[in-house]
């Protein structure tokens, strides 16, 4: 090998191990649509985005089991706004039957309770009548788990997560202290155990991390209606607005950007889209992404 | 009466004690079950307790309404004798099946220890007097306080571990034997388990108290109720003067003294039998091969009366003694303390009203579904050991949640709507500012601030620079606490992401509720 070889490849080599993004970018799909639903509705816009996406068949195999993520984390009412409205997620539920799926199972990492938050949020209702699995997160069955990222790597995560087919995210579109804003990425705290309150110390890059190194196959943000000011937990009807809108798109950060534009903020001053499109996960700039607008 | 009845009653009595104590346990268990709505009928078993009532009035000097329920309970005590104890109490029945288990041939000589049974009457005289003195703590002795208490802080959490812990594992198996425990492990689940094991500091202090209960039957039967029972011992006091009466037709006697075998006291109705310490278990009817034992309703007539011998110097020296004990708490240094670092659930009465209302029942902690309830130990002097203190180290005061507020039975923790329980300040949240991270380390964290549950926010960022560990000045969201909104609930401690010791805490610190000894 000749010096000059030598150096090119260490530089690569070194390279590619100091940005670990290039190579470990699998779970980014490029160009995909962006599909953007206003309506009175929240569970005709959510149908009519899932149709505008191509259909649930795109996504969903037969035989799938599939789990179904949305917001559960407080102890908070549908008007409240702080939980993933039951509606959309009925939407969802019934797409991802028709498109064939064994199993749905609806689970997340709750802040207060889950037996308040299942019950209070409206979602573990609906979800038993539609014959969909509920399961409480179960700190037993925490396993280790590679994010791969530059803040979190090895971090306990659910069992449940890993061992289904597809992974749908549901979150719903609220405003966040620490981390400016909640949407499809920092819903995915919902996957992870252990001492949560530990990934709050650079939160804009742990949820980046985490979002980058996980899997997600379907993101629907649900935005009908969202908390302007005092979330995550929010609580006063008052804070609470009306967007009747709906986002979906099987990219997670872009659904993200959108979903902040919606909300009023510039992508670009939130910590973890900016973290996220550093890490290659999709454009930050709204007039180069793929973005179709409807009205249902 | 033939052989047949007597069988009959005796079905009938160990049916009714299976009864009482299914519906004391189901409705111990519907308390804790958290996603039901308490609905006042749980705590039942607490206002048919005549002792609870006597204390209450005395320490109160008012009457709960509810209470008046415990009327009737002593009114069927003035026809039928002790019947409660014997018939009705849950913990009677534990003990009763417990003494039964325990059994063996009877010793000889084994009599009557009329010492032994005079000593709950000397109980109940200072628990009244303590409690006249100032100082309730019937709640300790009382068996629905016990058996509450120890079901709720060592039982339940315990049996709740070891299904989760031996089926769980079966019910993942496949093995035959374990693939058949499966629908008894999630009928468990979803009838009596809790999805989250509770944890309680006092368990095996509690749980070890219990067990011995249990095995002081092993040396004398009903040990408790036979001579320790203040509420036997009220009940002992009224039947005294019961129209009930167990007769021998001394035709048919042939004097063996059988029926002493399984009495619950060692008596007889042969030989002195004692009225206010038979159970109305009718084992003696049984246990006469001749049949000779009547069940008898007759006026009590005053030189047929059983007296309970107490004596003068006894009573005297309970009295003085009441006295005396009573002063201790009163004199302890606690009540001059300026500051105590204990919590009291929201709705909580003054400090001094609070431990004369308390039962130390244990009901709030049942029905809490974080855990956050806790029995308390030494931090609010050895009168409040029991008592319900909160510990946001373990759980946290769900804010839309009143149920502690709506199950006490003596109202030491008042009645409050969820609105008026979203504005009741239990303590003040304190933030450590040595070991807070937004303000040693410069890194932003907010995790409490995302927590907290008042719509205005009590916990609220500035924007500040600090001095990271590098010496360098770095902006940082710093947290801080607008005292007036806070309401104390706890969940900034409880989520605080600090493994030493909570960077923000509760104190009692402007909590809504009077201190004052």
């Amino acid at each position: 090998m000749k010096r000059r070889d030598f150096l090119k490849t260490s530089i690569l080599v070194s390279s590619s191990i100091y940005f670990p993004s290039i190579i470990n970018s699998k779970n980014v799909p490029k160009n995909s649509p962006v599909v953007k639903v206003h309506g009175d509705s929240p569970y005709k816009i959510t149908k009519k985005a899932i149709k505008e996406l191509g259909g649930m068949q795109k996504i969903i195999s037969k035989q799938d089991i599939v789990m179904i993520k949305p917001n559960i984390a407080w102890n908070r009412t549908i008007e409240q706004a702080a939980n993933t409205n039951p509606l959309v997620l009925k939407a969802i539920i019934e797409e991802v039957f028709n498109a064939g799926a064994k199993k749905i199972i609806i689970m997340d990492n709750t802040c207060h309770k889950p037996e308040e938050t299942y019950k209070r949020s409206g979602i573990e209702e609906i979800a038993k009548k539609m014959g969909v699995q509920v399961r409480y997160a179960d700190n037993n069955r925490l396993v280790e788990y590679d994010f791969k990222g530059e803040r979190v790597k090895r971090w306990p995560v659910f069992k449940d997560f890993l061992e289904v087919d597809k992974f749908i995210n549901v979150p719903v579109l609220k405003h966040h202290g620490s981390a400016e804003l909640t949407i499809g990425m920092k819903n995915l705290f919902g996957i992870v155990g252990g001492r949560r309150g530990k990934l709050h110390r650079d939160l804009g890059m742990s949820i980046a991390d985490i979002a980058h190194g996980f899997k997600t196959h379907l993101t629907i943000v649900d935005s009908f209606r969202i908390l302007k000011r005092n979330g995550p937990v929010g609580g006063r009807i008052s804070d609470v607005e009306l967007k009747k809108t709906v986002i979906a798109s099987t990219n997670i950060m872009e659904t993200d950007v959108i979903a902040a534009d919606v909300f009023g903020k510039k992508p670009e001053e939130i910590p973890f889209i900016k973290f996220a499109y550093e890490k290659k996960m999709g454009n930050i700039d709204i007039s180069k992404i793929n973005l179709k607008n409807f009205a249902a | 009466m033939s052989s047949k009845n007597i069988k009959l009653i005796q079905t009938l009595r160990i049916s009714s004690q299976i009864l009482f104590l299914f519906l004391f346990y189901f409705l111990l268990i519907r308390t804790g079950k958290s996603n039901i709505e308490p609905s006042g009928y749980v705590d039942i078993f607490f206002y048919f307790d005549p002792l609870i009532f006597l204390l209450n009035i005395i320490a109160t000097q008012a009457i709960q309404t509810l209470f008046l329920l415990s009327i009737i309970p002593l009114f069927l005590t003035l026809v039928f004798g002790r019947f409660f104890c014997g018939w009705v109490c849950p913990f009677g029945a534990i003990n009763h099946f417990f003494s039964w288990i325990f059994k063996r041939s009877k010793k000889k000589n084994e009599t009557i220890n009329k010492n032994l049974l005079n000593l709950k009457y000397i109980i109940l005289i200072l628990i009244v007097i303590m409690a006249i003195m100032g100082t309730h703590i019937g709640g300790w002795l009382d068996p629905f306080s016990i058996l509450f208490r120890s079901s709720t802080i060592a039982v339940n959490p315990a049996v709740n571990y070891s299904i989760e812990h031996s089926l769980k594992e079966g019910a993942n198996d496949k093995s035959i034997v374990k693939k058949g425990l499966k629908p008894i492990y999630e009928f468990t689940k979803k009838n009596i388990l809790k999805t989250e094991q509770k944890v309680y500091f006092q368990s095996i202090l509690i749980g070890m108290i219990f067990l011995l209960i249990i095995f002081l039957n092993f040396f004398k039967r009903r040990f408790f109720c036979n001579y320790i029972c203040p509420l036997g011992a009220l009940y002992g006091l009224i039947a005294k003067f019961s129209f009930f009466n167990l007769k021998v037709n001394e035709n048919k006697c042939k004097s063996c003294n059988l029926c002493s075998n399984n009495c619950t006291y060692n008596g007889s109705p042969f030989k002195d039998y004692m009225k206010s310490e038979c159970l109305v278990c009718f084992n003696c009817l049984k246990d006469c091969p001749e049949n000779s034992i009547e069940i008898k309703f007759a006026i009590p007539k005053k030189k047929n009366r059983t007296s309970i011998d107490l004596g003068r110097r006894k009573v005297v020296g309970s009295i003085l003694s009441g006295i005396f004990i009573s002063a201790f708490p009163r004199i302890s240094n606690i009540t001059k303390s300026k500051r105590h670092k204990f919590l009291r659930p929201p709705g909580s009465v003054s400090e001094k009203q609070f431990l004369q209302k308390c039962i130390r029942c244990g009901e709030c902690m049942q029905v809490c579904p974080t855990n956050l309830i806790q029995p308390c130990f030494l931090e609010s002097g050895i009168e409040g050991i029991w008592t319900p203190v909160l510990k946001p180290n373990i759980g946290y005061c769900e804010y839309e949640c009143n149920r502690c507020t709506q199950i006490c039975p003596t109202n030491a923790i008042e009645k409050l709507t969820i609105e008026e329980k979203k504005k009741f300040k239990i303590g003040t949240a304190v933030i450590d500012r040595n070991r807070c991270y937004t303000y040693v380390d410069g890194y932003n964290c907010g995790v409490c601030e995302e927590h907290c549950p008042v719509p205005d926010k009590a916990i609220r960022f500035r924007e500040v620079e600090v001095w990271n560990f590098e010496g360098k000045l770095k902006k940082v969201k710093q947290i801080y606490v607008v005292t007036d909104l806070c309401i104390g609930c706890g969940i900034c401690e409880n989520v605080c992401p600090r493994s030493d010791h909570p960077a923000i805490y509760i104190t009692a610190e402007e909590e809504q509720r009077e201190f004052n000894y």
